[in-house]
Parts: C-alpha cells; structure tokens; sequence
C-alpha cells in the first residue's frame, strides 16, 4: 500500500515537472502575451509573479508548494481586466465535466452489462455472432464521429436536443438531462462497444468453470447462476476498463466537450494552454493526473472489495 | 490455423487497399480538382453532374476533397507509428530483458506520459514546437513534421508499454535461459531471440494505434491545431463543420471514411492477433 502510494506520488510529480519543462519552453514572452498592454515594469512584476525570473527547479517548487495549499494561480485576462483564480475557473467547469463522466459511465455500463452477460449466455449464437460484430465495427468509429452524426440527426434534422450549450441542474432537471443527451450518448457509444466485448469475453470464460457446472447441477435456474454466481468473478477486466475511463474522461472529453461547446474541464485546460497561463496549465494537468492516479488507486482497492483473494495476493492483473 | 477469412477481411482489405492506392495517385484522378471553387454549384446534394458526392459552401467538390486528404492523414499515421513503434518497441524490450532499475525508470516514463491524456499532450506539444509569433507567422518547422512529432510523443508509451509486456513473456523462456548459460552476448539475445519473438504482435497493435493517430490528428483539427484546413481528413471535416446545418454531407462524409479506415485498421489488428494466438496455442 505504501508502496503504491509512493510510486502514485512520484507519477504526479513527474508529470507536473514535466509539463512545467514543456510550459517554459512555450514560444513567445510570456508576460507580453499575457499583459500585450502593460508597461515593461507591470511586466516584470508579473514574471517575478510567475517565478519565469527563477530558473526551472524554483520555478517549478513554487508552484507546487502553492498547489497543495489550493492555490491553483491566475488566469490572467489579455484585455488588462481584472484576471480569474483558476480555482474559480476549476469550480465552474468541474461539476460539469464531472457530471458529464458520471452520466457516461452510468449509461455505458446500465447498457453493456445486461448485453455482455446475455451474449456471453448465448454464446456462439447467431444473435451473440452479429451482435459481436456490431460492437466490434462500432468501437472502432471515433467519439467525434458519432457526435457529429448524432447532432446532425437529433439536433439538426430531428430538432429534439439542444445543438450545443450546456443547461446546470439549477435550472430545471429535465433541461438540464436534454442538454447533456447527445455529448454523453456520443461518449457512451463506443464505451458500451468496448465494455461490452469485455464482459463477454471474461463471463464466456467463467461460465466454464466448474463451480458453474456444480451450480447447475444442483438445479439452480440459469439466471440466478448468470447474476450470483458468475458476473461477480467476471467484472474485474470491465470495472478496471471503466474506473481507467473514468479518469481519462475528466480531461480527456476535450472534443465532445468542443463540439457541443459544453465549456467543461477538458476546454478550459486547451485554452490555457493556448493562451499561455502559465500556473493555470500547470495545475490543471495536475488535476488530470490526480484523478488519473486516484482512479487507477479505486480500481486496486475495488479489486480487493470484490475478490477476497486479491487482499492477500495481487494477482497479474 | 489461420483463421477462416471472413467477409470482414475482404472488405477492410479492399477498403485500406483503395485508401493506400487513393494516397498514391489521388490528384491525378479524372475529377474536379479539390481548390477549384465550382460557385456555380456550390452547396450541391449528393450525385449532381459532375460532383458525384456533391461540393461544399465554397462549391468545392466533396469527393476530390476526402481523396486529397487521404494523402496527408496516411502519411501522418503511418510515420508516427513508425517511429514510435521502433522508439516505443526498442525501449519496451530493453525494460524488459534487463529488469531493475533500468526497468523501473523506463517504466516510469510511460506511466507519467500515460497519466496526461493523450490529445491534451499532443496540443501541448504542438503548442511548443510551433513558433507562430506575429513576426513568424509559419514557424520553424513545418506544420506537418510538428504534428507527427507531437503524435510520435504520445503513442512511445502506448506502444512502448505493450512492447515490454509481450517481450516479458519471451525473457524467461528456455531458449533464452540456454543462450546465456552459453555465454551469448545480450544484444545478441535481445536482437536473435526476443525482437523477432516481439515483432509479430508489435505489427497486429501498429495497425490498431495508426487508427489512433487518425483519430487524434481529426481531434487536433476540431481543435484548430491541425493541419493547414482542408488538407487532411480531420481538417476537412473540422473546416466545414460550421455548415454542419446547411451542408452536413460535407462533414458527415469524411467522418465516414475517417471512420472506415479506423475500422479496418482495427480488423487486421484483430486478425493479426488472433493468427499470433493460433501460433502460440500450438507450440
């Protein structure tokens, strides 16, 4: 467990000190992109601000030393306005995005659960044959593939959701639900594809084991032995699949999250960097591997909570 | 075995054969040229005279535009895999044939690059190596070859990380433990009896992460970070993605062929590693 966690922790501190690496060596004065107005002194001031006046190691302890006190930096304004906390920032895109992520895998997995375990039971069928290959050819189209079909059909065509835009819980459940149908269809699509054939494969796999056959010979109905007996020791590769996506969806959604202008986790982070924030692309991408690095943590201790066998032994996983 | 041929075969072979062959001589197919603006009939449907996949707002023809773009997207993809795969495989056998800390940190770096998701390192990739400042509008280097680096970055420890796991299964194997009981130099281990053990199923994942390339580099282009509008895939789909109202087949048709050449790259990756399988389960 210890070990686990370091090996957690020296990941986050990589992969911030790597993107600190990659973030000074943006092209372009940061503080005449940042400040195009200011006088050379406000610029000064805001490299000192920056720690762009220190070298890399200063740099990059500085703002860790903030991050972990919360203190995530500025996303400064290039119109010389009042500029943004990133903390901000992070507390109006996140509920979303985190919304978003959890529609998604309440969706793909209320799908591809009932589909796998019946295609693992009808296995080899003529139905379990097509439906195999359906999924199949259906994980393979991009998730910006699908939005763009599915605007086109259920907001262009059939104008029964919204195109874009994104509508908060606040103002009326059922809005809010229509707003987020089709980015959350479009991601749960070829989620549900991959989730699908996972459990197949592993249920087809339990199915042949022994305590299955003593089960059905003890004249246990098919069902009950489908669902007590054999989905439980078949999850394992779908629950890491699906806790991994979890993780990768926070800030990796950035596409559906352009295509219906959703203004989520994943945006906000492009344009940072886009715009060079300095501390606000430092510290989201350590939200990103945080989360990364706790989902992957969710799924060992899931592992354990389903498995018995797993508290004492870890096996290959 | 290998196993029987299917439909699915034929048709993803027919399929990447006609894009590879596509990429070879696009341009100099009997069509309208994929620049010459039709105005006369710009926005056209579907088999309309001459524009047999109708044109574009600009009344640019929507067929010779996909089969320009192939070029570029084929060419993207197949040389990240490419390089990633020699870079990504190379590092993946070595971590796995000396163990320890070699292991450890090379293994280190594939997970600090796998916990950032993939597009946001590519886009910030691409954001450091291109040099567009007002004074230098176009950069040091050339916008295609700053796509392919950035791709070649993310997809190392993809396959990097596959490439370990599979030699991992090969370096304790008897013939393994014989060449250096008999004093057989490492490298010659490493290169005799582990890489051609690796590349097989290195191959069958190639095919799966060039449809990933496609996928990103399409991405990248929603994003506007992709290659010059209109010139790949990705960004023809993503320049005519405002119209998607008004002239949805000029969006919808790339993502099709984007979508079909995921699909059979995805099939061979498939059938290849199905055929690896077979070979194992015989020996």
């Amino acid at each position: 467990m210890a070990l686990a966690l370091a090996k957690a922790v020296t990941v986050l501190v990589l992969a911030t000190f790597g993107i600190a690496l990659l973030v000074r060596l943006l092209p372009g004065d940061p503080a005449e992109t940042l400040l195009p107005y200011g006088t050379p002194a406000e610029h000064e001031v805001l490299r000192r601000e920056l720690g762009l006046d220190r070298n890399i190691f200063v740099y990059y302890l500085r703002w860790l030393g903030d991050f972990v006190r919360g203190d995530f930096g500025y996303f400064y304004n290039a119109g010389g306005s009042e500029s943004t906390k990133v903390t901000t920032l992070v507390g109006n895109v996140l509920p979303r995005s985190a919304l978003i992520m959890l529609y998604t895998m309440i969706l793909s997995l209320l799908i591809s659960i009932p589909v796998g375990v019946s295609l693992a039971y009808k296995a080899d069928s003529k139905y379990d044959k097509f439906t195999s290959n359906f999924l199949f050819a259906v994980s393979a189209v991009p998730n910006f593939v699908i939005a763009l079909v599915l605007m086109y059909l259920l907001a262009v065509k059939f104008q029964i959701f919204p195109a874009i835009g994104y509508t908060p819980m606040s103002d009326g459940l059922f809005e809010h639900l229509k707003s987020v149908f089709l980015p959350v269809a479009s991601l749960s699509i070829g989620l549900v594809a991959t989730q699908t054939r996972l459990l197949r494969t592993d249920m087809i796999a339990t199915l042949k084991e022994d305590f299955v056959t003593m089960a059905s010979s003890k004249g246990l109905t098919d069902r009950f032995i489908l669902w007590r007996h054999a989905f439980r020791p078949s999850s394992f590769t779908l629950m890491t699949s699906a806790a991994l996506n979890m993780g990768a969806l926070i800030g990796g959604a950035v596409i559906i999250e352009a295509i219906f202008a959703l203004d989520g986790f994943g945006l906000l982070l492009v344009s940072s960097i886009n715009s060079r924030q300095y501390l606000a692309i430092q510290s989201l991408v350590a939200l990103v591997t945080v989360f990364y690095v706790l989902f992957n943590a969710i799924v060992d201790i899931f592992y354990a909570v389903v498995d018995p066998r797993v508290r004492s032994h870890r096996g290959a996983a | 075995m290998a196993p029987r041929k299917s439909v699915g075969f034929y048709l993803s072979s027919g399929w990447l054969a006609l894009v590879l062959l596509i990429s070879a001589i696009g341009d100099n197919l009997p069509l309208p040229a994929y620049n010459d603006y039709d105005f006369d009939n710009a926005g056209a449907g579907l088999f309309s005279g001459k524009h047999i996949l109708g044109t574009d707002i600009d009344g640019t023809d929507t067929l010779s535009a996909i089969i320009h773009g192939t070029r570029l997207s084929i060419l993207i993809s197949f040389s990240c895999v490419a390089v990633a795969m020699l870079l990504g495989g190379a590092l993946g056998i070595v971590a796995a044939y000396f163990r320890g800390r070699v292991d450890s940190i090379i293994t280190m770096y594939f997970n600090v690059t796998l916990s950032i998701p993939n597009l946001v390192l590519t886009f910030a990739m691409v954001a450091v190596l291109s040099t567009a400042t007002p004074s230098d509008p176009n950069g040091r280097i050339p916008r295609v070859l700053v796509l392919i680096i950035s791709l070649t970055f993310a997809l190392i420890p993809i396959l990097g990380r596959l490439s370990r796991s599979s030699a991992l299964s090969w370096t304790g194997r008897e013939f393994v433990q014989v060449a250096e009981s008999i004093g057989m130099k490492r490298r010659h281990i490493m290169w005799n009896h582990i890489v051609p053990n690796v590349v097989p199923s290195m191959m069958s994942v190639g095919f799966l992460a060039a449809g990933v390339v496609i996928v990103i580099e399409g991405g990248l282009a929603i994003l506007g970070v992709g290659t010059d509008p209109g010139q790949s895939w990705g960004s023809l789909l993503a320049k005519n993605r405002p119209q998607i109202n008004d002239y949805p087949l000029t969006v919808i048709l790339p993502a099709i062929a984007v979508a079909l050449t995921v699909m059979a790259l995805n099939f061979f990756g498939d059938y290849f590693r199905k055929r690896i399988d077979n070979r194992e389960s015989r020996i």
